[in-house]
């Protein structure tokens, strides 16, 4: 469904990402791992095409549904983000503004994307928060950002970005934020989408816990480039790769290694 | 396990309210008795807002506890002022989550860790550059980083020179608060093996602050859990994964996404949120939470009681006295 075939990212004429390819099938979970600036962000946000600051893709391509994504005009794009793919950041609460209810957010969202009364609209994002299991959704529609939790903020943007069930949702650390409980109720809804709805998942975490616990596929970035690829099986046991095996071994582990 | 002579620092019966504007009071710490043993770490492990940080700040004399004590060398450190006050950080000292804010982002590397010896009248001006250098070979860094900015070093070389300054003055107590959850997985391991290392040699004892419960056992002799400004459970760190007894103990336990885990059980969530700190219900802190709830759970507050060498655990379902 997604197809990314040898891409190179630039930021002016640095290349940032190099030689990027990953295939993604519809219903899989796929996660980027890897230390800050290797360039996992920058390759998700590739695929939505929303790089900062005079990024572009210089070489490769990227294939949506068969359809390259790098030649899309900008009406093109605005049909595509937020129907077809959408994306999760790390704090959901930082894409909502601060001086508006979450009601008020999410119907100016919903309203972008089809036209509809405000009334209906509202009746819709009230709907989306009880189908993401939130209770109170009325309650919730009336708060203002910096009343929800972190992990309500976080499902607030998960149900915001499926709203138009989209094919393929990307995920930018979506639990780092979060309290060790609340990322595994997190972690828990995601994987739920995916069996529900069929949703394709690109997470991008530096949690190798995480990454492993929900992916089918694991790609290891490391300098812009991809250092370790394979299914979760291959990566956690079988992988002969050093710098992955440097990875597995930092993650502190319950009745693992001990320093003391 | 610890010898009771070995007692560096004691908090006895501290709590810490805070007002709220709206009249309220918010129970940030309640009745918390703590002790840290010469050269041993205590891991402080709870979720956001639990008050592991406002019980960290009193032992460096950052704020002050509503009641109760905290006893350094037998002497109670919240009454200091003054020139006392000044002179006992000197035996306290703390290494913070961002080094970037810690820093002063316009003093080089070489000020920044030499501040506190001359602060204190350790060395004269003339002997920075030496006393720089011996630090820096201390947290394994090149002695020409002295020349740099904090901007110029990644973030785990800015850890390393906050644990420098930290330990600049020979402290006999050390408190990291989240010091690793800005860094790389990686990088976390070499800063632990380097804290490690440095309490071996130097018999500090550490206050370790985490939200990671696999990491604070993998280098705390003892972990305090704390929930909603209560510690409801205080257990050796050997074994804890096997050992833990708390309900929510075994939820952090249960959070944990581990690389060797069975990953066709599905992870079993604690649903629900922690409730809000200013109105805690009478009784059990977890009871809205736990799955073992009891009638006697929501009228009476359970407290610490010893139920293993070195274990106490705060829950009506533990009752029997461990025996000698």
């Amino acid at each position: 469904m997604l197809e990314i075939k040898n891409i190179t990212v630039c930021y002016g004429d640095r290349p940032t990402v190099r030689d990027f390819s990953m295939n993604l099938k519809q219903g899989q979970i796929a996660s980027l791992v890897g230390e800050s600036g290797s360039g996992k962000t920058t390759v998700i946000r590739a695929v939505l095409g929303l790089l900062p600051g005079g990024g572009r893709v210089s070489e490769g391509d990227i294939l949506f549904d068969g359809k390259s994504l790098l030649q899309n005009t900008p009406m093109e794009w605005r049909k595509l983000r937020g129907s077809e793919i959408s994306m999760i950041f790390q704090d959901s609460g930082a894409m909502l503004n601060p001086i508006r209810r979450i009601g008020d957010g999410f119907v100016e969202y919903i309203r972008t994307h089809e036209e509809i009364s405000k009334q209906e609209a509202w009746k819709k994002g009230t709907a989306m928060l009880e189908k993401m299991r939130l209770a109170g959704a009325e309650n919730i529609m009336q708060s203002y950002p910096f009343q929800l939790s972190g992990g309500m903020r976080q499902r607030v943007g998960i149900a915001m970005a499926m709203t138009y069930d989209p094919k393929l949702l990307l995920a930018d650390e979506p639990t780092s934020a979060l309290d060790v409980t609340t990322q595994a109720q997190i972690v828990r809804q995601m994987m739920e989408l995916r069996d529900t709805y069929g949703t394709s998942i690109i997470v991008v975490t530096h949690n190798l816990g995480v990454a492993a616990y929900m992916s089918d596929n694991i790609v290891v970035m490391r300098r812009g480039q991809i250092e370790d690829q394979g299914d979760r099986a291959h990566i956690l046991s079988h992988s002969e790769n050093a710098y992955t095996r440097t990875l597995l071994d930092a993650v502190p582990s319950l009745g693992g290694l001990r320093y003391v | 396990m610890f010898d009771q002579n070995e007692i560096v620092l004691e908090a006895r019966h501290v709590t810490r309210r805070f007002p709220t504007a709206s009249g309220k009071l918010l129970l940030a710490n309640n009745d918390i008795n703590l002790k840290f043993y010469k050269g041993k770490t205590l891991g402080l492990v709870g979720e956001s807002g639990c008050g592991k940080s406002t019980f960290m700040r009193f032992l460096v004399s950052l704020d002050t506890p509503s009641e109760g004590e905290i006893l350094y060398r037998g002497q109670d450190i919240t009454k200091l002022k003054g020139e006392a006050l000044r002179q006992n950080r000197q035996n306290i000292q703390m290494v913070f989550q961002d080094p970037n804010a810690s820093f002063n982002p316009k003093m080089k590397i070489r000020d920044i860790v030499c501040e506190p010896l001359l602060n204190f009248g350790r060395i004269r001006k003339g002997e920075k550059d030496a006393a720089c250098r011996r630090l820096l070979e201390m947290v394994e860094l090149p002695g020409d980083f002295a020349d740099r900015y904090p901007h110029n070093m990644s973030g785990g070389q800015r850890q390393r020179v906050a644990i420098a300054r930290a330990l600049a003055l020979e402290p006999e107590i050390l408190i990291m608060d989240e010091a690793t959850a800005a860094l790389d997985v990686s990088v976390q391991k070499t800063i632990v093996e380097l804290v490690t290392k440095l309490q071996r040699e130097k018999e500090i004892a550490i206050g370790f602050i985490c939200h990671d419960i696999a990491l604070v056992q993998s280098l705390s002799h003892q972990v305090a859990v704390m929930y909603l400004g209560t510690i409801v459970e205080v257990l050796p760190g050997e074994d804890l994964w096997k050992k833990a007894r708390h309900p929510y103990t075994r939820a952090l336990i249960g959070s944990v996404f581990d690389t060797h885990m069975d990953f066709s059980v599905p992870i079993q969530p604690l649903q629900s949120e922690v409730p809000s700190p200013l109105d805690t219900p009478p009784g059990c802190p977890f009871q809205t939470r736990c799955d073992h709830c009891t009638e006697r759970c929501r009228r009476e507050r359970p407290t610490l009681k010893t139920i293993g060498q070195g274990h106490e655990v705060a829950c009506h379902l533990y009752n029997e006295e461990y025996k000698r």
